[in-house]
């Protein structure tokens, strides 16, 4: 077999439990955005347009939907001959076997799938996160620097820098230490969770990580510290576009939102970059006489009755007569029945919200404190004439008139 | 070798001259239709969802945007080791005339008949579009013990019958006379889609070669239906003959009435068609959209109604797009106002340009030409 220069490692077997309902049934990086993509659309797609064809996909929690979805690699190019994308699930073997335990142990589990290629480089990436960047620029980078390690990493707020983990350099890139959420940033560098590595130094230090029982396995807290302790050269490489975690139902909804600001930099028709997603056949989108459709992003399948305004709908949404759907996502296959007024929420795949029924609540009318995305699980019915109120995570059907 | 029980082959050129602005640089089966489809992929999905897994499209000329179009075959999921998609183009040797007609087509297609090893062959024509349920179909056609099954519909003749073949059938559905017609109203027609069991098909066509008979349909079918057992299937849905840029655009418009829509797009036998990674559909702050089919990848900030917009068109602010069909990539600038326009692919209809076509006499924009 060939060598490859640079191998992936994408980590996706994070529950994301913070999305609650909305990952349930599936792993964060499957669930839906923008319309018509996952949220692996993007570092699949950003490995296939830096000339990466070699991706280990790493899953553990609820991997059903995500296997499915990811098939042979073929909606981003990856399913290659020599290469491609593999689904790397935790396994026994003859001494036993174990869930991936931290970020590190996942990969050190898989240090074999790694060794088939002997790489030089291997670029470790999370599937939580949209965005768009070019790989091959970060590693033309690791290689010139002469780096054991590169950290991609994000200039924040200084307000912000306390909710991630940053980066302390020197003036020329090179990191003298790593803090963990720190309550008084000396830095405003925040690590994207993007890493490449030099291939012999990613198997050494995992090795001896997975010597020390008391390590968490854990990337940033047990592997970069360790490097830094040693005396290795770390670097960070600086990213300046769009980035944003989607790991909260509130920066979802946002991130999804962004994408109607027409100043933002994240443009997803770019012919020289484009995010694949895997598509199934459906029918062009209809918007009728009696719709209004202003400032949202609409795909195939829809059908459009009613008012549609500051939203992304997903494929095969229904929105009817007299429906209004507002500052909201809905997922493939929802229905919105007449006269229903969805607001500030996100609809999940398949809900049927009955005639007359109301999601979500106005942050002007509630007020801030109250005020929170509504959020309706997969497969469920909001009741006729029923009213969920702001900031709830509905997880059962709602009865015919009942308020929540 | 495992193969499915009906294979299919597809003309893609057959009614090239009906479309003649539409195809004069493209088969008949790739003219874009529907937003985002081209009208082979009717026939296409018609047949694998039938569990149809070898096709054969036979083309004459212009084929290179079809060939495009269908690729591989990924898209019907036609990628396959046993059987999947093969490209006829046309054939000749010193054992086989160079082809004018679909006998000589199929004479010459005949090694890929001899090898798809399916039971029977289903032909489908590219001027019908319709979501028909070839496997009742073909299941009516076993039933009947029939040797032909013919599928037609029951209406209004479309506007060039005269082009058409009308069926007289007996009340168990035996077809016992098919005929050019230039009949108005109502009347059982064919819709160029036929059953047939492969070893018989081969003799017929190799007999009409030799005899030096031309059209398989209009020629060969009338004569057979006292010696053969041939049987119509009915085709109840929705159908549109495409004769011309006339009968296009009505079918275009068709789409934007509900029931069509559900009809065609049938979400059992879902259509089928190559994908391209466009982004969803952006509707602009000021954007008006009415009574509207539309395809992913445009971006609309003007007023589009009563039409049909092809993936990747934009409209600027201020323009009004009424009554128009626009194929892919299309440009409308700003206050440029088009009404009764149909433009090809990749054309540009400058700022404040004024496009003014009417329902008998649509305007044509060509593909790349700038207005």
């Amino acid at each position: 077999m060939k060598s490859k220069k640079c191998v992936a490692m994408l980590l996706a077997g994070g529950q994301g439990s913070r999305l609650g309902v909305l990952t349930g049934k599936i792993a964060k990086p499957a669930v839906p955005y923008g319309g018509k993509y996952r949220i692996i659309d993007f570092p699949l797609s950003n490995c296939t347009n830096s000339g990466i064809d070699t991706v280990g996909i790493l899953t553990q929690y609820k991997p059903l939907e995500l296997n499915d979805y990811i098939g042979s690699g073929k909606a981003w190019d990856l399913d290659r001959l020599d290469g491609g994308v593999h689904i790397l699930p935790p396994y026994q073997s003859q001494q036993g076997g174990d869930w991936y335990k931290g970020t590190a142990n996942a990969i050190y589990q898989n240090l074999e799938f790694i060794a088939r290629y002997n790489p030089e480089y291997v670029l470790i990436l999370s599937g939580d996160h949209i965005y768009k960047m070019d790989y091959s620029d970060m590693l033309n980078q690791h290689i010139e620097s002469g780096a054991d390690c590169t950290i991609a990493v994000l200039d924040v707020s200084l307000e912000e820098a306390s909710r991630f983990g940053i980066m302390n350099t020197n003036p020329d890139g090179t990191i003298y230490e790593f803090e963990e959420k720190p309550k008084v940033p000396k830095s405003t560098l925040a690590s994207m969770g993007i890493y490449i590595f030099t291939w012999e130094k990613l198997r050494y230090y995992l090795t001896e990580d997975e010597k020390n029982p008391d390590s968490a396995n854990d990337f940033g807290k047990n592997i970069i510290p360790a490097m830094l302790n040693a005396g290795e050269l770390l670097k960070v490489y600086r990213f300046n576009d769009y980035w944003k975690d989607v790991g909260t139902v509130d920066s979802l909804w946002d991130a999804n939102l962004d994408l109607l600001n027409p100043n933002l930099n994240l443009d997803l028709a770019d012919k020289n970059w484009k995010i694949y997603s895997k598509t199934t056949g459906t029918s062009p989108q209809y918007i009728s006489d009696t719709a209004k459709v202003e400032n949202s992003l609409i795909t195939d399948g829809c059908e459009i009755y009613g008012s549609v305004d500051y939203s992304i709908l997903f494929k095969d949404v229904t929105v009817e007569e007299g429906a209004t759907v507002e500052y909201s996502l809905v997922m493939p296959g929802a229905v919105i029945k007449k006269g229903a007024k969805v607001r500030y929420a996100i609809i999940a795949e398949n809900v049927v919200v009955e005639e007359g029924a109301t999601v979500g609540g106005d942050p002007q009318v509630v007020g801030n404190e109250n005020w929170g995305i509504t959020v309706i699980g997969d497969n469920l019915t909001v009741g006729k004439n029923a009213d969920v109120s702001a900031n709830k995570m509905i997880t059962e059907n709602v009865k015919e008139g009942a308020k929540i | 070798m495992r193969t499915s029980l009906v294979a299919g082959i597809i003309f893609a050129n057959a009614e090239d001259n009906m479309l003649k602005k539409l195809t004069s640089n493209r088969s008949m089966a790739s003219v874009p239709f529907g937003a985002r489809y081209r009208i082979i992929d009717f026939a296409l999905s018609n047949l694998v969802n039938a569990g149809v897994t070898s096709v054969g499209i036979i083309t004459k000329e212009n084929y290179r945007s079809l060939m495009d179009h269908v690729g591989n075959g990924v898209a019907w999921d036609l990628d396959r080791k046993n059987g999947g998609l093969y490209l006829l183009p046309p054939y000749s040797s010193r054992e086989v005339r160079k082809y004018t007609d679909t006998i000589d087509a199929l004479y010459g297609a005949m090694d890929y008949i001899k090898r798809c090893g399916s039971e029977y062959i289903a032909l489908c024509d590219s001027y019908a579009l319709a979501n028909i349920d070839i496997s009742a179909a073909v299941k009516s056609h076993i039933a009947k013990g029939a040797d032909i099954t013919v599928v037609y519909h029951k209406g209004q003749l479309p506007e060039a019958a005269g082009k058409k073949l009308v069926l007289t059938l007996s009340d168990d559905d035996r077809i016992t006379k098919m005929a050019k017609s230039q009949a108005e109203g109502d009347a059982a027609y064919s819709m160029g889609v036929s059953i047939i069991k492969r070893d018989l098909f081969m003799k017929i066509v190799k007999d009409a070669y030799d005899e030096e008979i031309k059209n398989y349909e209009k020629d060969v079918l009338p004569k057979v239906l006292t010696s053969l057992k041939v049987y119509g299937f009915e085709h109840k849905g929705f159908v549109a003959i495409l004769d011309n840029t006339h009968t296009y655009y009505q079918a275009s418009m068709a789409l934007l009435d509900k029931e069509v829509r559900k009809e065609l797009f049938n979400k059992k036998r879902p259509i089928l068609t190559k994908t391209r990674d466009d982004m969803p559909t952006r509707y602009g702050i000021d954007s008006e959209v009415k009574n509207s089919l539309i395809a992913d990848g445009c971006e609309i900030h003007g007023t589009v109604k009563n039409s049909i917009l092809f993936r990747g068109v934009k409209v600027a602010k201020g323009a009004v797009v009424e009554n128009c069909i626009l194929m892919q990539e299309t440009v409308v600038e700003a206050k440029a106002q088009l009404d009764n326009v149909i433009a090809d692919k990749n054309s540009v209809i400058s700022e404040k340009m004024v496009l003014k076509g009417t329902p008998e006499h649509h305007c044509f924009v060509r593909k790349s030409q700038i207005v």
